[in-house]
């Protein structure tokens, strides 16, 4: 694990990744003790533009809604909705790829990947919205819309993943002695595929961020709710006469994302040693 | 502010009919005069020939707007299709395809001559057959508020080619404020006689008598029409073509006005933040006229079927808690007033003046609440209800934030949902699954086709969309709509419409939010437009632009 670490901190790029994902995580948890008044409050002269007041340095929008604190909690939905689909994402994807490569060839596994393939013809956001519009948009909806658009791209690489390490001496092995099927998936098998899993997992948390912002820009998201996209969406009819209401929440989703995208990185180069090794040597 | 789900009606009230042919064969003369002299301002002589390019947004269903009431639909529908009377300012009847007009005393009749020598499109004769045919068979039957406004005509008789005579069960005073192009076009029987008037391929490619002829329609990129040449205003119209661009987005609009791509947009084509920079540039007219036969209305409609909501002290509260010269600054930058009852201002004498106030007073409305008996809880929420927002642009839904915010100030939580129109038509308007939800509407200028529907307890139908979904009934309201209904005198129908504001702003099943300024933008290098209060909707036959 501290192997891990220091070749993750090898890669500048990566830790600079790592700490400002911090810096947003830290901004999301502290979001209520930092804006205390819920963000929707119209607390300010509307259109203030950022700087204007010391009061509220990032501005306010075209209600009066404080943009600074539209932000902060903005980043509390955007990274909870971005997990809490992810997880599910990847759990979903992990169980029918694992079983799909193990018990590769028999019917079910057939049946399972058409599905998946079938996901995979249409547009993911396409999918979202039409899943989003079955139901009214709500926190919940938004969490289901991103998981069902999220997993088929898991369940292939971990069914490939699994389909080849399948083949190895130490699975027969374990066969051999008798472990049963599901042991050696869970003991045997899954972690010698956690590197792909994980890199693909950060990746995924993006992608869903960046999707719930689609969403929310479209008025597709919870109304209820404070997020960057909402934010984008609303404040984009102003984009000529106040630009900042949407480069504001734009700039935090985009050092979000690219975030994300780094340290995917640096997890991807940690975890491949021989790589690490190779740029080393 | 993209699409209306509601329904335009043009408006003559409070004119004796039978005075109302003398006077509009005066307009008719002042009309000719007027012809000779530019259109818009006092700009040169008519130039003949040019296209003009529009912006429209969403793309219609189709073009003919006798079987919906969708405004781009009409929008498109008033150039090729024309109704039996146009409008002026006055909201007084000129003549179009009908030129003169009688009512019987006992208002039981209406007789209407039409003009000779018009020819439809493909070139057959308009006669009093293709008058009575649309009127019974489309308008009665097929058209959302053609339904309303013709229930009482028992039947159109045509003594010869040229005259029809409307025969009522009883006086019906909306007729004759109706009758203009964008409610009541007057379609081809020979084309509509036979088979399903809703897939009648002509919806889509429409037969008319209007100035203009249908050419083209490029799904998702334009409508054009052409000159027609046979017109029966000779002379008219002064353009060769329209061509009609589809621009889904208001910053596009915006661009393409500024480039000089379209020349006229309405109606509320770019994004309200925007609407300072045209009405700074002199290459622009911001017009607020063109809508005074529809007039626009901001509303929260609340449902009294819930137990809390059906106290009107609740009610009054919330009321009081919604600061609404803020709403108007936040979410209309300024393009509308502050609103006290269900006809609007604009409506001039229709409009009661000593009606019941309900100012910005938040101490007022807790205290409201207190004597309505919800009392704080520990956390300060009174009770919970649910907000629901017409999906026809961000300012419902800035509107529902704003609201949500205002009544969280007063302990009442809110959940505001947001639906798609479809799901939202049914929560409303068929399950009557909602609390408070935030509307607009077309008032017009009858109040017995524009607002009596949300009022009236007989209007109240599961499942017709933009009628009263309240479960308001009141026994004196449905008298004094009624009566105004069937009031020829236009002093005795205005007092009947002034009682029932009285009556519905004190007992408040709905809540007037503001009257909105819908506007449309002109480059000033067109002319014409803004004639009749049709503006942007009629028919283009007097519109003309320089070089």
């Amino acid at each position: 694990m501290c192997g891990l670490f220091s070749r993750f901190c090898h890669k500048r790029s990566a830790v600079f990744g790592l700490a400002l994902l911090l810096l947003i995580s830290a901004l999301a948890i502290l979001a209520p003790v930092l804006y205390p008044v819920e963000p929707g409050e119209m607390i300010a002269p509307p259109l203030l533009w950022p700087g204007e007041s010391a009061a509220f340095p990032l501005g306010s929008d075209q209600l009066g809604r404080d943009m600074a604190a539209g932000l902060a909690h903005g980043a509390r939905s955007a990274l909870l909705i971005g997990m809490v689909s992810s997880a599910a994402a990847i759990s979903i994807g992990v169980a029918i790829g694992a079983f799909c490569g193990y018990c590769a060839g028999s019917m079910l596994e057939s049946a399972l990947m058409r599905v998946v393939e079938l996901f995979q013809t249409m547009p993911q956001f396409i999918l979202a919205l039409v899943v989003i519009s079955l139901f009214s948009p709500s926190f919940l909806v938004t969490i289901v819309a991103i998981a069902t658009v999220s997993w088929p791209p898991i369940a292939r690489l971990v069914r490939a993943e699994v389909l080849s390490l399948r083949q190895l001496d130490f699975v027969k092995a374990a066969i051999g002695m008798g472990m049963r099927d599901p042991l050696i998936v869970l003991v045997e098998i899954l972690p010698n595929c956690l590197a792909p899993i994980v890199v693909t997992s950060s990746l995924v948390v993006a992608s869903a961020i960046l999707t719930e912002s689609g969403l929310s820009f479209l008025g597709l998201g919870d109304p209820n709710l404070v997020t960057w996209g909402s934010m984008i969406g609303l404040g984009r009819s102003n984009l000529r006469s106040a630009w900042y209401l949407v480069a504001e929440p734009g700039a935090a989703l985009l050092l979000t994302v690219l975030s994300l995208n780094l340290v995917t990185e640096g997890l991807n180069d940690a975890l491949n040693v021989r790589l690490t090794t190779r740029m080393q040597g | 502010m993209a699409e209306r789900f509601d329904t335009p009606m043009n408006h003559a009230m409070g004119t004796g009919l039978g005075q109302m042919s003398r006077r509009s064969l005066m307009r008719a003369a002042a009309g000719l005069t007027l012809s000779c002299l530019p259109g818009h301002a006092f700009a040169g002589v008519p130039r003949r020939g040019g296209t003009l390019a529009s912006a429209l947004w969403p793309e219609p269903p189709m073009l003919v707007a006798a079987l919906t009431s969708q405004d781009q639909t009409l929008m498109l529908s008033t150039k090729l299709l024309e109704g039996l009377v146009s409008y002026g300012y006055d909201k007084v009847p000129q003549p179009r395809l009908a030129t003169s007009w009688e009512t019987s005393p006992d208002g039981l009749s209406i007789q209407l001559s039409l003009r000779r020598g018009v020819k439809w499109h493909d070139g057959e004769d308009f006669t009093s057959a293709d008058v009575a045919f649309t009127i019974m068979q489309i308008l009665k039957k097929y058209h959302p508020l053609g339904r309303v406004i013709f229930s009482r005509v028992n039947e159109v008789a045509t003594p010869d080619s040229h005259s029809v005579v409307l025969r009522l069960a009883q006086p019906s005073p909306m007729i004759m404020t109706s009758l203009g192009g964008f409610i009541s076009p007057i379609l081809p029987k020979h084309l509509y006689e036979s088979g399903d008037p809703l897939r009648n391929p002509a919806n889509a490619a429409p037969i008319g008598t209007g100035p203009f002829r249908f050419k083209e329609w490029r799904r998702g990129s334009a409508i054009i029409f052409e000159r027609n040449p046979s017109y029966w205003d000779e002379g008219k119209p002064h353009l060769d073509r329209l061509v009609y661009r589809l621009l889904g987005d208001g910053a596009t609009r915006s661009a393409a006005l500024e480039a000089g791509e379209v020349l006229i947009a309405g109606p509320n084509p770019v994004p309200f933040s925007e609407l300072e920079r045209f009405r700074n540039n002199p290459q622009f007219a911001v017009e607020r006229r063109g809508e005074e036969l529809l007039m626009h209305m901001q509303a929260l409609q609340i449902n009294l079927r819930h137990p809390e909501l059906s106290k009107p002290q609740l009610r009054q509260a919330i009321y009081h808690a919604i600061d609404r010269n803020a709403l108007i600054r936040a979410v209309w930058y300024g393009a509308a007033q502050v609103s006290d009852s269900p006809i609007p201002l604009q409506a001039g004498d229709m409009h009661a003046d000593d009606l019941p106030s309900y100012p910005y007073d938040p101490a007022r409305a807790q205290a409201l609440l207190d004597s309505a008996g919800l009392p704080a809880a520990s956390d300060g929420t009174r009770l919970r209800l649910r907000l629901d927002w017409v999906p026809s642009g961000q300012e419902a839904l800035l509107t529902a934030q704003f609201i949500r915010q205002s009544l969280r100030r007063i302990g009442i939580d809110i959940e505001v949902r947001s639906f798609d129109l479809a799901t939202y038509i049914r929560q409303i308007y068929n399950d009557y699954d909602f609390d408070l939800n935030v509307m607009t509407y077309f008032p017009t200028v009858d109040p017995s086709v524009g607002v009596q529907r949300f009022y009236w307890s007989k209007a109240a139908s599961k499942g017709t969309p933009f009628v009263n979904a309240s479960g308001f009934s009141a026994p004196e309201v449905d008298r004094l709509l009624e009566q105004a209904s069937t009031e020829n005198d236009p002093a005795r129908r205005r007092d009947l419409v002034h009682q029932f504001q009285r009556n519905v702003m004190t007992s408040l099943p709905i809540l007037p939010l503001v009257d909105l300024d819908y506007v449309s933008i002109v480059s000033q290098r067109v002319h014409g437009v803004m004639l009749r209060p049709e503006g942007i909707r009629d028919n283009f036959a007097d519109v003309w632009i320089d070089q």
